[in-house]
Order: C-alpha cells, then sequence, then structure tokens
C-alpha cells in the first residue's frame, strides 16, 4: 500500500533521523547545563492570541485550522510566541529572567523554492532581563552549540534593527516603508529608487544611502559610527561584536547593518547563521522586546532558532553512528542480552542479531553498516573497515 | 576561495558575456563556451543555466552571484539580493490580447471577472490581477503564448514584449502595462552576508562598464 504524504509533509529516518537525534540530544543538554529549561509548546495555537502578535512574514504563512471545538487555530508556526505566554502566565515578575530551549516541529509554508510546511526547530529564548548581557550570553552560547553540533564553519551575519529603524524615523512613513521593504525583499535598484524619491533630511540620507554597503568584518561598526557621529545607535552591537571577540569568536561573525525584518517585531540586534558548506541560512533570532510588551512583559527577549534537520545534514553525525552488531550465538536470550548491556553500558551502540548461523551474521553486519562485529558468546570481536565495508580484521 | 557566477543561456547570454568582459572580470573561454557548463577563469567559476534555474542556483547558495531577467527573478519569487539593474535587455511585461479584448480592459474591474490569460508567466499573472480583485483563469505555457488567443485557448496572453513585432504579427494588441524588466545582477543572501568585498567588487565594476556605456 503506498503510504502517500501530503505535498510539504515528510518523515524522517534512518542516517538523518539518527544525526538529528543526536543533535537534539546535544543541543537541549547544553542549554541545560546553561540554565536553560526545556520547554514543550502546544502544537496549536488560537488565531485569536497569536494573529497580532506575530511577524507578519510568519502570519502569510501559518496553516490555520478549526479544532473540533470550533475554535480556529493555527498549527503551531512559531515557539517564541508560546514560550512569552507561558511566561506571562507562569512566572510572577520577580522570578525573571526566564531561560528556555526547545526542539519541536513547527508548521508553516516555505517560501519558494522550498515547499514544506512542516520544519524541525531547535531553539533558544532569554526572556525578561533588564539588563546588559543577555545579547552577549546568546550569540555566545549560539556559537559554543554550533561547535558541540560540529558545526565548526559557521558564521554569524549580525545586524541591529535599532540602526535602520532610526534612519529610517527621519523620512516620511510611506517612504521609509518602501526602504525597509526593499532591503527585505533584497533589492538594491528598489532600495536606492524609494531614496532618491524620499523626501529625507542630508544627515540620513548619507547614512541611508551607505546602509547597503555596510557590511563585512567588525570594522564595519567604526565605518558606520564614523558616519552617523555621537549618539550612533550602537552601542548593543558594538557591546556584544567585542565580547564575542574577546572570546575567540572575531573570524565567526561578520556584520551586516542591512538586515531587515519585520520592524513591528525585531527591536534590536538580529543575525543569520550560515554555513560555509550550504547555501541557506540555517536559522537566526534576534531581540524581540515588542512582544514581550505586547503581553504585559517588562525587559528585553532574545532568542534563536536553527532548522534541526540541517544542522543535523550538516554536522558529521550521520558518519559515525553505526553501531557494533552482537551475535547471541547461541545464547539463550537471557545470556545474551545479559552481556549485550554489559557491552552497552560504556555507550557502545549495540544492535541484537539472533541470526543461528555465524557466516550470516557477519554478512549482515557489513550490509547494515556497522562499524563491528562481536559473539557474546565467544566475546571474538571484529571491527569492520569502514563501517560496515571492507574485510574483518 | 573562487566566486561563482551563473549566467542564463539564451537571449540574454551575449549581453551578460559581453557585462562581464567589459568589466574587466576573467572572460577566457566565455565568448565561444561551445558545449561546455562550467568554466574557469583566474578567481572565477561561470556556470551557464537556463534563465529560469538561475534563480534557484543563486538561492541555494550554489552561485554566489548571477545575471538573471527580471521577468524571471520576479516569476521565482526566490529570495536572492537584487545589487544592479545593468538595463540590458530592456522589455516589458504586458498583458496583450485581441482588439476585441480592449473594451473590456477599459471598464470596469469586472469587466474582467473570468478572463482565460494564457502565459508562462503564472506567478506574475496571478500577482497582477489578484491585487486588483480580480480572478482569471490562468493558463500556463511553455511557449508560443502568442497561438493561445488566435486558438481560442485564452483571451488574451501576459508575456515579455521588446519591439511589439511578434505581437503585431498575430494581430495582438499591448491592452494593459505590468512591469518592465532587464537583466539583473543579483547575489545570494548567504554570500552577501560572508562574502560583501568580493561580492561588492564585482558589482562595482559591472556597474562602473553599465555607466560608461549608457549614452
Amino acid at each position: 500500500m503506498v503510504n502517500r504524504l501530503p505535498r510539504g509533509c515528510v518523515n524522517v529516518g534512518g542516517e538523518l533521523a539518527s544525526a538529528m537525534e543526536e543533535c537534539r540530544r546535544i543541543f537541549l543538554s547544553f542549554f541545560e547545563n546553561w540554565g536553560y529549561s526545556p520547554f514543550l509548546p502546544s502544537g496549536l495555537q488560537l488565531l485569536e492570541s497569536a494573529w497580532d502578535k506575530l511577524p507578519s512574514q510568519v502570519r502569510s504563512r501559518l496553516v490555520a485550522l478549526t479544532t473540533p471545538y470550533g475554535e480556529p487555530c493555527c498549527l503551531r508556526g512559531d515557539i517564541t510566541l508560546a514560550a512569552v505566554a507561558y511566561l506571562a502566565s507562569h512566572y510572577a515578575p520577580e522570578e525573571q529572567p526566564l531561560r528556555i530551549c526547545y526542539c519541536d516541529r513547527v508548521y508553516m509554508k516555505s517560501a519558494p523554492p522550498r515547499t514544506s510546511i512542516e520544519s524541525f526547530q531547535i531553539g533558544a529564548e532569554l526572556l525578561g532581563w533588564e539588563g546588559e548581557g543577555a545579547d552577549a550570553e546568546m550569540l555566545s552560547l549560539l556559537l559554543r552549540v554550533l561547535d558541540a553540533l560540529g558545526l565548526e564553519r559557521t558564521t554569524i551575519a549580525l545586524g541591529d534593527s535599532t540602526f535602520l529603524q532610526r534612519a529610517l524615523a527621519s523620512a516620511e512613513s510611506a517612504a521609509a516603508e518602501s526602504l525597509a521593504d526593499a532591503l527585505r525583499k533584497g533589492s538594491l535598484p528598489d532600495y536606492f529608487a524609494a531614496l532618491e524619491k524620499g523626501n529625507i533630511p542630508d544627515f540620513y540620507r548619507t547614512i541611508l544611502s551607505a546602509i547597503p554597503r555596510l557590511r563585512g568584518d567588525i570594522s564595519v561598526l567604526s565605518e558606520a559610527e564614523k558616519l552617523w557621529g555621537r549618539g550612533a545607535p550602537l552601542s548593543a552591537l558594538k557591546t556584544t561584536a567585542a565580547t564575542l571577540e574577546s572570546q575567540g569568536y572575531g573570524n565567526r561573525i561578520s556584520i551586516d547593518l542591512s538586515l531587515a525584518r519585520d520592524p513591528g517585531y525585531y527591536s534590536g540586534p538580529l543575525f543569520e547563521v550560515y554555513s560555509w558548506e550550504s547555501g541557506r541560512s540555517l536559522g537566526g533570532g534576534g531581540r524581540y522586546d515588542r512582544l514581550l510588551s505586547s503581553c504585559g512583559l517588562k525587559g528585553q527577549a532574545m532568542g534563536f532558532a536553527l532548522d534541526l534537520e540541517q544542522a543535523a545534514s550538516l554536522s558529521s553525525f550521520p558518519s559515525r553512528r553505526s553501531p557494533t552488531m552482537a551475535w547471541a550465538g547461541g545464547l539463550s536470550p537471557e545470556e545474551a542480552l545479559r552481556r549485550a548491556a554489559d557491552l552497552s553500558s560504556d555507550g557502545t551502540r549495540i544492535e541484537m542479531n539472533w541470526n543461528g548461523d555465524r557466516n550470516a551474521s557477519l554478512q549482515a553486519a557489513e550490509k547494515r553498516g556497522c562499524r563491528s562485529w562481536v559473539d557474546l558468546a565467544s566475546g571474538t570481536a571484529f571491527t569492520l573497515f569502514p563501517a560496515g565495508k571492507g574485510g574483518a580484521s | 576561495m573562487m566566486l561563482t557566477i551563473a549566467l542564463p543561456t539564451g537571449r540574454v547570454f551575449s549581453d551578460a558575456a559581453e557585462m562581464i568582459a567589459g568589466a574587466g572580470l576573467p572572460c577566457d573561454g566565455l565568448a565561444s563556451p561551445g558545449r561546455k557548463l562550467v568554466i574557469e577563469a583566474g578567481e572565477f567559476r561561470y556556470i551557464l543555466a537556463k534563465p529560469s534555474d538561475v534563480p534557484l542556483y543563486v538561492s541555494y547558495g550554489t552561485a554566489d552571484l548571477a545575471f538573471a531577467g527580471g521577468d524571471v527573478l520576479l516569476e521565482s519569487a526566490m529570495p536572492v539580493v537584487e545589487l544592479l539593474d545593468t538595463g540590458a535587455g530592456r522589455c516589458s511585461v504586458v498583458v496583450a490580447g485581441p482588439r476585441s479584448q480592449a473594451e473590456r480592459f477599459r471598464g470596469h474591474a469586472s469587466e474582467l471577472m473570468g478572463l482565460k490569460v494564457a502565459t508562462k508567466y503564472p506567478r506574475i499573472a496571478d500577482g497582477h490581477f489578484s491585487a486588483r480583485g480580480v480572478q482569471v483563469d490562468i493558463i500556463h505555457l511553455h511557449g508560443s503564448i502568442e497561438l493561445a488567443p488566435k486558438l481560442g485557448l485564452s483571451d488574451c496572453i501576459l508575456d515579455i514584449v521588446q519591439t511589439g513585432s511578434t505581437l503585431r504579427a498575430n494581430s495582438l494588441e499591448v491592452l494593459e502595462h505590468v512591469c518592465d524588466v532587464s537583466l539583473r545582477l543579483v547575489a545570494s543572501r548567504k554570500s552577501t552576508a560572508l562574502r560583501w568585498k568580493e561580492v561588492q567588487s564585482v558589482m562595482n565594476k559591472i556597474s562602473s562598464h553599465v555607466k560608461e556605456k549608457r549614452p
């Protein structure tokens, strides 16, 4: 029988699923060690609660439905909103900040060329901290966890929505909207056309003209500061970049002051994560204080989410998770399982084999890509080179 | 690390190749590529791709930069960074049809309800008509669009027009202007974020060449 999936949906199995599970485990355990609590949000969100609070780009891609109780809902398209609502209803102000981490599916229509409507997200949020440090903590932990996931060849493109928003505040609202829209779309010809048309004071026109080229290494921040002069809205970004640089991550960040997202949602530093091995962004995040204030909460909110499937496929885990085949070799199931449990107690991955024939068991180990084979009865072991291929030694 | 530039084969290939040469980028082998689809010259790798596939190469980051027609970019709706309008290959996307349809287009939008539109740009057609609240029947064709009204397959077409001679040869006239398109220099979001200096250098060289050529 053909088990056809709805368009845009996916079953994940095999090595990729193993790699995703390993990445999930490493990610959650890493953040738990830094005081982040796992969070398991509801699969459905009420449209009446979510609609006004989500960024416009997310709203237009939600998967809407009605529950059996007749309530208009959407499949969870975003975990951040659920996390903020949880903070608002479960924690008193003196219990803030709240640190959470998560790994779950989200459902949204993808932008072309992708057609998927579901994906796996891993992410972390730091909610309700009013002082300094949240941005640096989040980005520093992000870089560390990328390393732990075997994604050392990644770079974070770091921008700050405040810089653009302050410069746009000088323009009439229609011109400001056209400029921000052109940057979001990624069209420099449209951006410069809107800039030419807009009635903008010279000082801000100079800054806005420069924004599309304010990208590169950390020295771009000095260039932007020189351009703006005193009061350049870059202090949060400068502090964060300096902290990351002092931690040895200077070569893992690049500055992009043209990064633009929904100004009604993001309110400070924002970033995208890129791997040198892949063209698409692995994910991103930023500061979204306005969502907190719309829920009646004080303080900053900073978070990020990564695509788990992409992270796992770029990590080195798919190729290093092949198990050891444990052949029962005529032992009773009870004894074979006892010996296998001893063997796995040091973390060795075991796959039991109950075949009556020794050679057939060895062949099965090769076919299934096992890195080694062990006879539980005699204790004889073979390493298979490379995993599952070539002869036994 | 090499910079990869995707070039569209077909009508605009010569424009793109001329711009690369004019900008002073290494281009050995580009003038007569023969059957080659990948050409390496100096620090550059050129990929020769079907025009409609070019945005895909860029959005997946396979190519750092590319030349792509504005019509192709609009139709693909893929996330790329548009760096420069080169002005080459300038033409218009229009709705065209037999003279008998002109009255419908001059009247109220309700006159256009149920209009049958043949096009190889279904996304642009949908965006154009739905922005005005007009529901049309879009017929997706892959070529010889001008035949559709003649054969009764559609009321009109949405297509690109340069001189208008093909329209006239098929007894069609422009009923509505949709947008102007031309050859654009685009880049992947990743490359503009991580390799901006190299991307900017190519952009500046091509921009200078385009300005020099403009009358």
